[in-house]
């Protein structure tokens, strides 16, 4: 890459690396897929970088009494290769990139780069995951729906850490699935991607939340969908149904993936394969890229 | 910055500028030019090695992460004698190289496959492969060829 000066440090611990990230002025770095590539288009010229990547205290998966903690810097593919972990997240986390990626990228990485098309994002948000972050001042947790702000813009402080991400033992039960839609099958950024989360109560949905991304400008979570979906019998659920309440609530744009015109047809249709797949029911069409496990 | 790590099976310990990534030191450094930059982007694949047994792109992978680690290049497939290995035979035997350049990464995807799987299917083949692009064959040849590589493997065992 041919920068002058890079200061790599190697923290010891999470304390060792906040405590480097005031003194040096530096940013972190995880598995650097995303960063990297900015490096090398020159668009970022970092003069310290700290490598949280390598840190054992961010890599673990383990169930508490209420949730299951997921350590920040889990590689993409351990999140996809888990039988720990709910699908949705597993199918989103197996969308991303190609599969050398996935063997650096991290599961903080994707969340904490907020791109509004990270495939990670929606599946966090219907599972009702909250993000511990931690600075040299102490500890917070903010639910996954509320930590995005922007385009690549979060809550977190310039001094915090994304360390664990805590998904709740309630989303552990019931169903959930991830579509997403892309040019091409693999190593493609999505168009527009979806999650769902249910249960179902003799058929009824108990039940529902629903999450989808590059639609807005963070990962939208479809709370109007999810009221009017309420209580709802599953067979009756169609997809003309749900394609308009999506559209409904979603502010889509053009960009270089896909128009707002492409948009407003499909991403109530991925919401609805997602669903039935959540439910449990047996894949007729289905218009998205579904992540085979 | 002190950089140790095992290279192709030899241990390794070299002064790295720590702005670089794992593809300048092996190219740059190491003389292990088998390892091509196609893009520098991580979406083309050509730059796909081996670090402890999982496939990664050489060129969005910081030098410094390559510490205690062992990494395996396309140059470390052959044996001493120069005998080549099955997956570099495979693909010679079923016209799977035209240019070449896809064709160290494609190799180490498919060693860090046929590594796991056995004998994989050809949907578990397109999917390890996925992060590999060649624009000169279609694919059909070079899927062909994993499989058989896979097939030479196990009668190896």
């Amino acid at each position: 890459m041919n920068m002058q000066t890079l200061e790599y440090i190697v923290p010891t611990s999470i304390e060792d690396a906040l405590e480097k990230l005031i003194t040096s002025g530096g940013r972190f770095i995880a598995g650097g897929t995303d960063l990297c590539v900015l490096m090398q288009e020159r668009i970022i010229k970092p003069a310290v970088l700290i490598d949280i990547g390598m840190l054992e205290e961010l890599q673990y998966i383990r169930k508490t009494h209420d949730f299951t903690a997921v350590g920040a810097g889990m590689k993409i593919a351990e999140i996809s290769g888990s039988e720990l972990l709910p699908v949705c997240l597993r199918q989103g986390a197996g969308a991303i990139g190609s599969p050398q990626i996935r063997n650096l990228a991290t599961i903080g990485g994707n969340v904490c780069n907020a791109s509004p098309c990270g495939d990670t994002l929606p599946a966090l948000i219907a599972l009702g995951a909250e993000f511990v972050l931690l600075s040299d001042r102490g500890m917070r947790t903010v639910k996954g729906e509320e930590f995005f702000t922007g385009p690549k813009r979060t809550v977190l402080y310039e001094n915090e850490l994304l360390t664990e991400i805590q998904i709740p033992n309630q989303a552990f039960t019931g169903g959930s699935a991830f579509r997403m839609l892309g040019k091409r099958k693999g190593q493609v950024i999505s168009q527009v991607n979806a999650a769902v989360w249910l249960t179902l109560n003799n058929g009824k949905i108990e039940h529902i939340s629903a999450a989808v991304g590059s639609v807005a400008p963070v990962p939208l979570r479809l709370k109007t969908l999810e009221s009017s979906l309420q209580g709802m019998r599953i067979s009756e659920i169609k997809r003309a149904f749900i394609e308009e309440e999506v559209n409904k609530e979603i502010k889509p744009i053009d960009d270089v993936r896909a128009t707002e015109f492409y948009r407003r047809k499909v991403t109530g249709s991925l919401v609805f394969d997602a669903l039935t797949e959540a439910a449990g029911i047996e894949e007729r069409e289905t218009d998205g890229i579904r992540v085979h496990l | 910055m002190e950089l140790e790590f095992i290279c192709n099976g030899v241990k390794r310990n070299i002064q790295i500028d720590p702005s670089l990534r794992a593809i300048d030191i092996l190219r740059e450094e190491l003389g292990l030019t088998g390892t091509k930059e196609g893009c520098g982007k991580g979406e083309c694949g050509a730059c796909t090695i081996l670090v402890d047994g999982k496939p990664v792109n050489s060129c969005m992978l910081m030098a410094a992460k390559l510490q205690g680690t062992e990494v395996l290049t396309i140059e470390g497939l052959e044996g001493r004698d120069g005998t080549l290995h099955p997956i570099q035979e495979a693909f010679l035997d079923h016209g799977a190289v035209q240019c070449g350049f896809c064709t160290p990464g494609m190799v180490m995807s498919t060693k860090g496959l046929l590594d796991k799987a056995a004998s994989p299917s050809v949907h578990e083949i397109e999917e390890a492969l996925s992060g590999n692009i060649c624009r000169c064959t279609g694919y059909k040849k070079i899927v062909e060829a994993v499989q058989d590589a896979g097939t030479r493997l196990m009668g190896k065992k």
